[in-house]
């Protein structure tokens, strides 16, 4: 659906010539979808303006940052935020940075390194939104999610500019609860039926303390990319161990000590995918690793900041370890391996190994929960798979999931995957079936209520929450300017 | 084939935008973090790799949907490859070759760049991506070089458009067979034999005059005889060794770039640099001598049905690996006296000058830009000098500093090496 010359007109003069575009040609190159027009707004105040004219003119819009994955309707307006690229401030001694959307993960987080300091990365990876709201590797010792939000900038879906958390009493960024409006129950999700409308144009997230080197010490060329020298005081290490409940007992140990810098319970699918270059080398690398691990495993980084607390650390995972029957995957021992893995797994620079490079896609069933309970649910969902893995519609990953533990406790983030080629309908089709089987038997089991599952289902279950969410989105955009669906990121 | 080889891999794109990245490991800081000039300057993710591939997908689906923005998407691209490095670190599938093609598909269906049309032009009258005063082989007058035309030779040195015509690099033709005189070696140069390597011509989309001008060069170089090329320019580089390879045209001919070239001479001990060279400086990698000067890889076969993009044989993908990196580099270390600093983008994610692809006829303007964006980079090494080892590079280079009054130097890498013995 174009817009009208005038409508046009009238955006073109907020962003200029050069930054609106709704020539068809250029639609394909972002999704599937035939938008009204691509928008590139510059900061804030354009972005305001250009939904105050949405709302004038009801012409729908969504915003997108990188915009990894997305599904979008016919004929909005799609918000580019490209251009919103900057690193506002560093605050060292409060420990935030301010950035905005289009500032991509691996480009503040090289900038904290220089600092000593850190930030808690998302899994989907390097090359997304800083932004991101979601789960990392380093949930266990940062949390995830709005933990690391703190004071957020956010044009409604009216073109107000809100203000949240201390913002709004002061130009300070330190909390994201006040002193000033904390408005978490609105803006806390990414997934469905909860995604926030509106345009998050700056957050502040929080910041935690760095020990390793100010920049990781590269050698090599891409696609192989290798640590000179493992940094000192830091360790990488996959033990896998002879149950589920024996690797949940370690990793919960291993929360209670505080010893980890990151625990990623990845499975040996993803250890392969990420220690590989090319498809072919994945699948002769994955049965090798397969057969090395005795069960379930994770993968975890000690990070110290003397050698003494290095040392300290060490010694306590040993100790976990032997208690809960682990065995040290011996390939990650090897110094070239570890240090790739340590590299990739702190920078989260290989995300896209994990996911999209065996076929093209991948769908995912990613729950936050008691750890224990969505673990128990994992081990069907992956079971599940096997009948599409003997078909070969999805790529053959043990079954298996991965996730962690959050904030050194029960709580948890557990997800599965089915990777597969988006072309092979047949294939799609098995995984949507397979994810709502999964999602539904989650709920029916009482493992949890993902809300990605039916809504009118799930909702009455959770204190009818998607009738109050639709209420408070009909408040919030009264006109209907800011349909559901998007990007993630 | 055309396009349409490619399709699977353009459906491959999962649009994660790496490609307007260096490779993500390698991120340094918010600054110089950016690989691709056209996505930077342009911002539309039409602009990036993975946009272009986006459109590819789609053309083949709906047919090619010509309209003036999407002939500015095509156009203002360098084609330097630089996407498809930091996709191919993580993906296993093609981003340039789809691009080329479908700027070949451009030019077949007539859509081209009026500025393009005239370089080709000039090439099909004269021999020539620039414009020709005099001939070909005068700035050899009185070097007592030999015609390899008329006498067998061990090396022919192809000398290239820039460098043959243009009374400002005419410098390094001749500083080059200094070089070679010096180190004592049996070389050549065609004269107005030679011709353009068809490479520019090739990256501008126009892919029948670059095999007529292939084919002319291997003709001429098979009736002299000689077993190897050593050229001087990235583009030619490109061209004779990995281009006429992938169209089954170079034959055993071994190409090598003046700075492989050297680099040999230097470690055989043939070629001694011993004057100092007091200068500190910063190495530019020529995208077709560095990511894109990897040997082509013939390879034929069919994708495996099932769950993975896996191809029976096994496919070898060009990530820009096997690039020209340590020669310059060991070269410049080699000369006393000189210092070296690197810059943020290098080897395989290195910034290109801006040259490539057409864009310094088709839009100055941007090919400026993107050069500047290097220059500051060097400077903010320190050093007082870039180097590069491409005619095309320098000359953008060296007009991006008049623009700007920036105080850094440009040299070529022969004019160092030329300091030093």
């Amino acid at each position: 659906m174009a817009l009208s010359k005038e409508v046009y007109k009238a955006f073109e003069d907020v962003v200029g010539e050069e930054n609106i575009c709704d020539d068809p040609a250029i639609m394909p190159s972002y999704y599937n979808t035939e938008f009204a027009a691509v928008l590139l707004p510059k900061d804030t105040a354009e972005v305001q303006a250009i939904v105050k004219l949405c709302n004038k003119y009801k012409v729908q819009f969504r915003p997108i940052c990188t915009g990894w994955t997305g599904a979008f309707p016919k004929g909005i307006i799609l918000l580019d935020l490209r251009r919103m690229n900057h690193i506002v401030e560093i605050n060292e001694k409060n420990m935030y940075a301010v950035i905005e959307p289009y500032v991509i993960s691996a480009q503040l987080q090289a900038e904290l390194m220089k600092r000593g300091l850190h930030l808690n990365l998302k899994g989907a990876g390097a090359n997304c939104t800083a932004m991101l709201r979601g789960h990392g590797h380093l949930d266990q010792t940062t949390s995830g999610d709005d933990r690391n939000h703190l004071a957020l900038e956010w044009v409604t879906p009216e073109g107000e500019l809100v203000r949240i958390g201390s913002l709004g009493s002061s130009d300070e960024w330190f909390s994201g609860d006040g002193p000033g409006p904390s408005l978490r129950s609105m803006i806390n999700s990414a997934v469905p039926p909860g995604v926030t409308p509106g345009v998050f144009t700056k957050a502040a997230m929080k910041l935690y303390h760095w020990p390793g080197p100010p920049r990781f010490p590269i050698q090599g060329l891409s696609p192989r990319y290798t640590l000179s020298e493992i940094p000192a005081n830091m360790m990488a290490r996959y033990y896998s161990f002879p149950s589920v409940e024996k690797m949940y007992e370690a990793e919960l140990k291993i929360g209670e000590s505080e010893i980890a810098f990151e625990l990623m319970g990845f499975n040996p699918a993803m250890v392969a995918c990420n220690i590989t270059t090319c498809n072919e080398e994945e699948e002769e690398v994955f049965p090798r690793i397969s057969k090395e691990v005795q069960g379930p495993g994770f993968f975890i980084i000690l990070a110290g900041n003397t050698p003494e607390e290095f040392e300290y650390k060490k010694r306590v995972l040993a100790q976990i370890v032997s208690e809960s029957k682990g065995r040290s995957l011996k390939s990650v021992e090897d110094p070239e391996i570890e240090g790739i893995l340590l590299c990739q797994c702190v920078r989260i620079s290989a995300s896209i190994r994990e996911t999209f490079r065996a076929g093209g896609a991948f769908n995912s069933i990613p729950i936050m929960g008691q750890r224990d309970l969505t673990i128990k649910w994992a081990i069907g969902a992956g079971k599940a798979k096997e009948p599409l893995i003997k078909k070969g519609l999805i790529v053959d990953d043990g079954g298996a999931f991965f996730g962690w533990g959050v904030e050194q406790g029960h709580l948890g983030k557990t997800e599965i995957f089915c990777k597969y080629d988006p072309q092979n309908a047949e294939a799609k089709a098995a995984v949507e079936n397979w994810q709502k089987e999964q999602n539904t038997r989650a709920f029916k089991e009482r493992y949890f209520a993902s809300t990605m599952g039916p809504q009118n289902e799930i909702g009455p279950a959770l204190s009818n929450y998607h009738l109050w969410w639709k209420k408070l989105r009909e408040a919030l955009d009264p006109n209907g300017v800011t349909p559901e669906g998007g990007a993630l990121v | 084939m055309g396009l349409e080889q490619y399709k699977g891999d353009m459906e491959m794109c999962c649009r994660c935008s790496a490609c307007k990245f260096i490779p993500m490991q390698t991120v340094k800081g918010l600054q110089y973090s950016y690989v691709c000039p056209s996505i930077s300057r342009y911002n539309f993710h039409s602009y990036s790799g993975g946009g272009r591939v986006n459109i590819g997908a789609a053309a083949l689906k709906k047919g090619f949907n010509y309209t003036d923005k999407l002939l500015h998407v095509v156009y203002n691209c360098q084609m330097d490859g630089a996407c498809g490095v930091s996709c191919n670190y993580a993906m296993d599938m093609e981003v340039l070759q789809p691009i080329q093609e479908f700027r070949i598909q451009c030019v077949k269906d007539g859509k081209t760049h009026p500025a393009l049309d005239k370089v080709i032009a000039g090439l099909r009258k004269t021999g020539s991506m620039v414009p020709v005063k005099g001939k070909r082989g005068d700035w050899a007058a009185g070097l007592n070089i030999k015609d390899a035309t008329k006498e067998k030779v061990d090396v022919l040195y192809h000398v290239g458009c820039l460098t043959s015509y243009d009374k400002d690099f005419q410098k390094l033709a001749k500083a080059t067979a200094k070089i070679l005189q010096k180190a004592g070696v049996d070389f050549g140069i065609a004269g107005d034999a030679e011709t353009c390597c068809g490479g520019r011509a090739y990256q501008m989309g126009y892919e029948a005059d670059f095999l007529s001008q292939a084919k002319k060069n291997m003709a001429m170089i098979k009736k002299s005889g000689a077993r190897t090329l050593v050229t001087g320019c990235a583009d030619g580089y490109q061209a004779f060794k990995v281009l006429y390879d992938k169209y089954d045209l170079k034959g055993n001919l071994e190409v090598l770039h003046i700075s492989e070239y050297l680099d040999r001479l230097i470690k055989d001990g043939t070629l001694k640099p011993r004057k100092k060279v007091d200068i500190s400086v910063t190495y530019h990698d020529p995208c077709r001598l560095g990511r894109l000067g990897e040997p082509w890889i013939h390879w034929q076969g069919k994708k495996i049905p099932g769950d993975r993009f896996v191809f029976d044989p096994p496919k070898t993908y060009r990530r820009g690996t096997q690039g020209i990196y340590e020669p310059p580099r060991d070269v410049l270390m080699s000369l006393p006296g000189l210092k070296l600093t690197e810059m943020t983008r290098i080897k395989e994610y290195a910034w290109c000058c801006g040259a490539g692809g057409g864009v310094n006829d088709s839009n100055p303007d941007f090919a400026m830009w993107t050069a500047r964006e290097r220059i500051d980079e060097a400077e903010s090494t320190g050093a007082g000098a870039i180097v590069t080892a491409c005619p095309w590079c320098e000359k953008t280079f060296n007009e991006a500093i008049k623009e700007t009054g920036s105080s850094l130097k440009v040299y070529d890498i022969v004019e160092l090496v030329e300091k030093a013995i």
